[in-house]
């Protein structure tokens, strides 16, 4: 999980580029680690401040392409596990560990704009961004926090059936992280706001809180990283089915 | 002593300042006009229920938990024709992205945004089972086979023949039901116009019938003014004086309309808001307007008949008339403010806006009124003058021989109120709008399809505390649910055990055995978690809360009646009590529960307002005749008029809801004018020392024809028995009875009372204060 969204701590390089696509090429060339591995809090809290907590170990690798999670808490979910891999050519597959049934299920990854595991985040919001099924487009700099930024304008193609119109992403000048993002809704309605707080670790920038606000549901999203390791060796052969019914101890 | 320095005063503006008083009164009339701009309508019936009632503090935790649970029902199609075709499909599509769009409502449930659920192999799916607008054939034939599989899901969204599609529609609940209604109605017929189309549910009735109610009754109420006035004409033989009746009327209205606006609009007062309820409102005070300025009228042209002299005949009347006017002005304002006592809100703005046109009702007619006729020239030689007309000449003829039985007639008033007594014990509360509409009326068309081609249109929700995630609890909703279906009135009903339970067979490789509540905590849990990842858990919103401790279980059923329905909650209870062992804290409610409540207090608080009415009604009277005694007998012809109301309602079977709960305020309004005239006249006779012999003749001649004159004339609201809604033609008929129970009741039993009475000298030297 972590990996995917670190797509969106674009680390640029220190000539700043003209244009939007100029920005987007700099991301895909960014330095990222080889494998991610945390422990990650996640605080959803729905309109009327009632709120749900779960704890989850999460190990990735290639940009998050290959993700497995596992449940920690509540005690009712510990022991569920989740494995995600993405394909450039076909559907994603996800299989998720139902240890109550002692059953593996492959489970539908159709609807993108659904959410993912009941937070604000949806499988979009959590898939990597192809340079070439978007359009960039940088708008007027701005600032958050007391913090320069660049603003890019990212429009989904027609093609990629996106569930958003368009996203509004805040760069800090001075990092080249992206710290704030605006996704509007196909009918051009703001629909989430999205905050990113960073940490330096191992000379990588790595995501260590997300905010996400559902406008529309007044729904929020609070993940909070723990216990993060980079480069610490994970194989291929983790992200494997089997691998689900072993909830590992680090 | 207020009184008389009242009634010098009135009759030196009356005499001597006309024009000053016509102006005067059009000025604050004008002033109190303005109000208006700050008159607000107001059709959320729901609205009206106090905050503190069980059932509606549970609908607002329902509401506010799972979203708005008022649904609308659309169908469309053509019969028998499949609408398994591209067309079709096409267009459902289209119309539900259409209503989806719409600000009004807040989710739509129809085939194109149903989920499906299935198992191949392992893989574990649950996507949209439509997912295009335009569908291949077979596409369309694949979702057919799904539905059939799932005879559950099918129903909720087609009719048994394929032929009309089933569209479940739930309103914002931010916005009017009035609006939400008007703008599915024109989605529909905009995209939808070459099928059939049927519209039912709770909030489509109230969004629709409170409009067409109000304008229904606005359109009868004018006819019913118009005959008013052809009543009036009749009997009057005067243009003028039937325009000046109604120019007080008029004015009357306005006051009481624009003070209800500036009370609303300086204080922002909820409770001073027009609703449905309040539809009787105009109609009370145009009675009792009316009935103030005809005793005026009839009053002054038999003095002018005998005196030949109009300022005399204008000083003699308000003489005659100053103190029964204002006693039945200010008992009559009493009793509707009582109103501010009643557990609804809105009676509040209904009881003291009545309360403020009665008021000015009476100030009218004793002074603008008097000015008016001072104004015009009465030829002494006119047929209006120089003798009385045919109605008065029929009274006097016959009402002197009533009186020569006052035994019998007693005995007689006495059994009719028995009888009275014995019907309401038959009345019976019917909320369910279904009942408003008379066969082969459109809607009623609409509702008479949907229950027989469809699921029904009406809802019942029951909100479950307990711990959702408990196998026994989900198993237990599940046993509620069977057993709520058994009942013949129950289409289908929904909840989240039925969601555990698909999911549950999904898992289990789509064995049909598995299509059970898992008997273990953990498997429920991972069945919620699986959810969670692979479906949009927003769909479960609807169906149990954020910290799985309440659910919600809907049943949608056919037409039901409110007494059937109040049985069927109750039976629900007992098996709940009965069955359910480890939690027991399940609610029903929805809008038809809620709305037996609204209805119950309607009653409540008319019982209330009749009783405190009759008691502030005595006492005044007994203050300002002196006498306990003549209080006594001032409300005993309303007393016996409002027993028999209610029994007529009950021997004829006419339903009390929130319509005619209320027009028995009608009975206090009026009965109190036609008794206080009689009495005040007879006192007025007794203390001039008449004989007993000529006594009560004599009233009946003073007093007899206006009130048989205004009781007919009011009676021309019986018009509103020509609606196409039943609770207005209920109005209507209610509206004559009251006329006649209340007048009859005054010249029957009152006069026989009042003639047993001052045949005891003793006895009415004591009421008269001369012992």
């Amino acid at each position: 999980m972590i990996r995917t969204i670190f797509l969106l701590t674009i680390i640029f390089s220190t000539t700043y580029p003209q244009d939007g696509i100029a920005i987007a090429k700099m991301v895909d060339e960014r330095k990222a680690p080889q494998d991610i591995v945390s422990k990650t809090t996640m605080l959803l809290t729905n309109s009327k401040g009632k709120t749900r907590t779960s704890t989850i170990l999460s190990k990735s690798i290639n940009n998050g392409s290959k993700q497995i999670l596992w449940f920690l808490n509540p005690a009712d979910d510990k022991g569920v596990a989740f494995l995600k891999i993405e394909h450039d050519d076909k559907a994603d597959e996800m299989r998720m560990w139902l240890p109550a049934f002692k059953k593996v299920r492959r489970i539908s990854s159709s609807k993108k704009g659904d959410s993912f595991m009941g937070s604000d985040l949806s499988y979009e919001d959590m898939t990597n961004r192809a340079l070439d099924e978007n359009n960039y487009k940088r708008l007027e700099d701005d600032m958050v926090d007391g913090k320069e930024c660049f603003v890019l304008e990212v429009v989904p193609n027609a093609e990629i059936k996106s569930t958003y119109s368009k996203h509004i992403t805040w760069v800090e000048k001075e990092t080249l992280i992206a710290i704030k993002e605006e996704s509007y809704d196909l009918g051009g309605n703001l629909r989430k706001k999205k905050m990113f707080l960073f940490e330096s670790l191992s000379g990588y920038n790595v995501i260590s809180n997300i905010f996400v606000e559902d406008i529309q549901k007044n729904h929020t999203t609070k993940l909070t990283m723990g216990d993060i390791k980079v480069d610490s060796g994970l194989d291929e052969s983790l992200f494997q089915e089997k691998n689900l019914k072993r909830l590992p101890r680090n | 002593m207020i009184n008389t320095k009242f009634k010098k005063w009135a009759v030196h503006q009356s005499i001597h300042h006309p024009k000053r008083t016509l102006t005067s009164a059009l000025i604050i009339t004008l002033i109190m006009g303005f109000g208006l701009q700050h008159f607000v309508i107001e059709d959320d019936m729901m609205k009206m229920i106090p905050k503190s009632v069980k059932t509606r503090v549970v609908w607002e935790e329902v509401k506010d938990e799972f979203g708005n649970t008022d649904l609308i029902f659309v169908a469309f199609g053509a019969e028998g024709k499949s609408l398994f075709q591209k067309k079709a499909m096409s267009d459902l599509w289209d119309f539900t992205k259409a209503l989806e769009a719409l600000p009004e409502v807040e989710e739509i449930r129809s085939l194109t945004n149903l989920n499906k659920m299935e198992n191949e192999d392992g893989f574990l799916l649950i996507d949209d089972l439509v997912n295009t607008k335009d569908l291949s054939l077979e596409e369309i034939a694949d979702i057919k086979d799904y539905l059939i599989r799932n005879p559950e899901l099918k129903k909720r969204v087609i009719s048994q023949n394929d032929d009309f599609f089933n569209i479940v529609v739930i309103p914002n609940g931010n916005t009017s039901e009035q609006a939400s209604v008007v703008k599915i109605v024109a989605t529909a017929e905009k995209l939808l116009s070459g099928y059939d189309l049927h519209f039912g549910g709770p909030p489509y009735l109230v969004g629709i019938v409170s409009s067409l109610v109000r304008a229904d009754a606005m359109f009868l109420v004018r006819i019913g003014l118009v005959m008013m006035v052809i009543i009036l004409l009749a009997s009057l033989r005067s243009v003028a004086g039937v325009f000046m009746v109604l120019f007080v009327i008029i004015l009357s209205l306005i006051g009481m309309m624009g003070s209800m606006g500036w009370i609303r609009g300086l204080t922002g007062s909820e409770r001073f808001v027009f609703s449905i309820m309040n539809t009787s409102m105009p109609i009370i005070l145009m009675t009792i307007a009316n009935s103030d300025s005809v005793h005026f009228l009839t009053k002054f042209f038999k003095k002018l008949r005998i005196t030949g002299d109009k300022a005399k005949a204008i000083e003699q009347s308000i003489d005659s008339l100053m103190l029964p006017i204002f006693l039945t002005s200010i008992t009559t304002a009493a009793a509707f403010l009582s109103l501010v006592f009643a557990p609804i809100e809105y009676m509040t703005g209904y009881g003291v806006s009545i309360a403020i046109g009665i008021s000015w009702a009476w100030i009218l007619s004793t002074t603008l009124l008097p000015s008016l006729i001072m104004l015009k020239d009465w030829p002494l030689n006119s047929r209006a003058i120089r003798k009385p007309g045919l109605l008065e000449r029929i009274v006097d003829k016959f009402g002197g021989k009533i009186i020569k039985f006052p035994r019998s007639i007693l005995i007689s008033g006495l059994l009719l109120v028995a009888v009275g007594i014995h019907g309401i014990k038959l009345v019976t509360t019917e909320v369910n709008m279904f009942s408003f509409f008379e066969k082969g009326n459109k809607i009623r068309d609409s509702l008479e399809f949907l229950d027989k081609k469809m699921l029904g249109a009406m809802d019942l929700e029951f909100l479950i505390n307990g711990d959702m995630k408990d196998p026994e609890l989900l198993q237990q909703i599940s046993q509620l649910q069977d057993y709520v279906e058994k009942n013949p009135s129950v289409s289908i009903t929904f909840s989240i055990a039925d969601v555990i339970k698909r999911m549950h067979r999904t898992v289990m490789d789509d064995d049909p055995d598995y299509e059970t509540v898992p008997d273990d905590r953990a498997k429920v849990n991972n069945l919620y978690t699986m959810y969670s990842m692979s479906g949009d858990p927003d769909d479960l919103t609807a169906l149990v809360d954020y910290e799985y401790s309440k659910a919600l279980v809907t049943a949608i059923l056919k037409n039901v009646s409110t007494k059937s329905s109040v049985l069927f909650v109750n039976d629900i209870e007992q098996f709940v009590d009965k069955n359910f062992t480890k939690y027991k804290d399940i609610t029903a409610t929805g809008q038809l529960v809620v709305l037996r409540d609204m209805v119950e207090l309607v009653i409540k608080s008319s019982v209330i307002s009749i009783c405190v009415s009759i008691v502030v009604i005595t006492f005044i009277a007994a203050i300002f005749f002196r006498h306990l005694g003549w209080g006594i007998l001032a409300v005993i012809p309303l007393s016996a008029a409002v027993i028999l109301n209610f029994g007529f309602m009950g021997i004829l079977k006419i339903d009390l809801n929130h319509v005619t709960a209320l027009l028995s305020s009608v009975i206090i309004g009026v009965g109190v004018d036609f008794a206080i005239h009689y009495i005040s006249q007879y006192r007025r006779l007794a203390r001039a020392k008449v004989p007993i012999e000529t006594r009560s003749n004599r009233v009946i001649d003073e007093v007899g024809y206006p009130i048989i004159l205004d009781a007919l004339s009011n009676m021309a609201f019986g018009a509103l028995l020509f609606s196409e809604f039943i609770p207005l033609q209920h109005m209507g008929g209610l509206m004559v009875f009251a006329m006649f129970s209340t007048s009859f009741g005054t010249l029957t039993i009152l006069a026989s009372l009042l003639e047993l009475t001052g045949r005891r000298k003793k006895v009415m030297k004591k009421l008269l204060g001369e012992q």
